[in-house]
């Protein structure tokens, strides 16, 4: 069974932040959302690096570790998901993610959450695939139509990749490999448990 | 004693109960079906199928792994 996962060659990533573009645009994410985002290290120094961060669907998930009301779920291809209908907007995934993946729509002037939101891996929600309430909740579901998320698709320097596990660490070992040099691939310890070894 | 009196039934007090039991029972079951016949057609997918791996290695997604290794 393949392992989904998300990869960023830092060493690639130009910081074009189309990726977070493309994402909300395909979800129809709304204002003060994103489910991804670029962040730059040492920026404007030697050593800068952009990474492309967003939810990287763990493999011992912090968010449904800590969730009080039991709305997440892993896919048989280690996608993590949740469901709007049960979350209570309360936030404990929040502090939980390693990543901050997780963001809450301002419903009120005095800090009131909406429902959680997050990168879906492109795989929707538990409403059934590619209806119209799956898309007004949890945006498009490309995997079910035999696609990748777009994130990934459409990086014009193939800094982010998306897709089997397995594959996605052997394009990025035969990269290191023709280079020379790489900054490994972030995230994948903490979100993991494992490292690219070259 | 009063009480008592009234209660005895003479077969009026108790057609009226039943009369009623059976006009609130009627209404019950009114209601259930017409709630079965309103509700919308469920969208949520059960356990199982909200589970189930989407992932396919399609032409596109394989195209998509060619790229990348250029």
């Amino acid at each position: 069974m393949a392992r989904m996962k998300f990869l960023c060659d830092a060493d690639r990533c130009i910081e074009c932040n189309a990726c977070v573009t493309a994402c909300k645009n395909e979800h129809e994410v709304p204002w003060g959302i994103n489910r991804r985002r670029v962040v730059t290290i040492n920026d404007g120094k030697p050593g800068e690096r952009s990474v492309s961060m967003a939810c990287m669907h763990c493999t011992d998930a912090p968010c449904a570790s800590v969730c009080p009301v039991n709305c997440f779920y892993t896919t048989a291809d280690a996608v993590v998901l949740h469901s709007k209908d049960l979350c209570i907007g309360c936030g404990y995934c929040f502090y939980a993610c390693p990543f901050g993946a997780p963001q809450y729509p301002k419903t009120g002037n005095f800090g009131s959450r909406g429902k959680m939101d997050k990168c879906t891996y492109c795989a929707g929600g538990p409403e059934a695939d590619n209806t119209a309430a799956e898309l007004d909740k949890y945006g498009r579901n490309r995997l079910a139509e035999g696609k990748l998320p777009l994130c990934a698709e459409m990086c014009s320097t193939k800094a982010l990749l998306a897709g089997d596990g397995d594959i996605i660490a052997s394009i990025y070992k035969e990269r290191v490999a023709k280079r020379g040099y790489g900054s490994g691939a972030w995230g994948w310890k903490v979100a993991y448990k494992e490292t690219i070894a070259i | 004693m009063s009480i008592k009196k009234s209660e005895a039934p003479d077969g009026a007090g108790q057609s009226r109960r039943n009369f009623l039991r059976a006009g609130l029972g009627g209404a019950t079951v009114a209601a259930a079906t017409a709630g079965v016949a309103i509700a919308p057609a469920k969208a949520s997918e059960n356990d199982a199928e909200k589970k189930k791996a989407r992932y396919q290695e399609t032409a596109h997604v394989k195209k998509f792994y060619q790229t990348n290794r250029y």
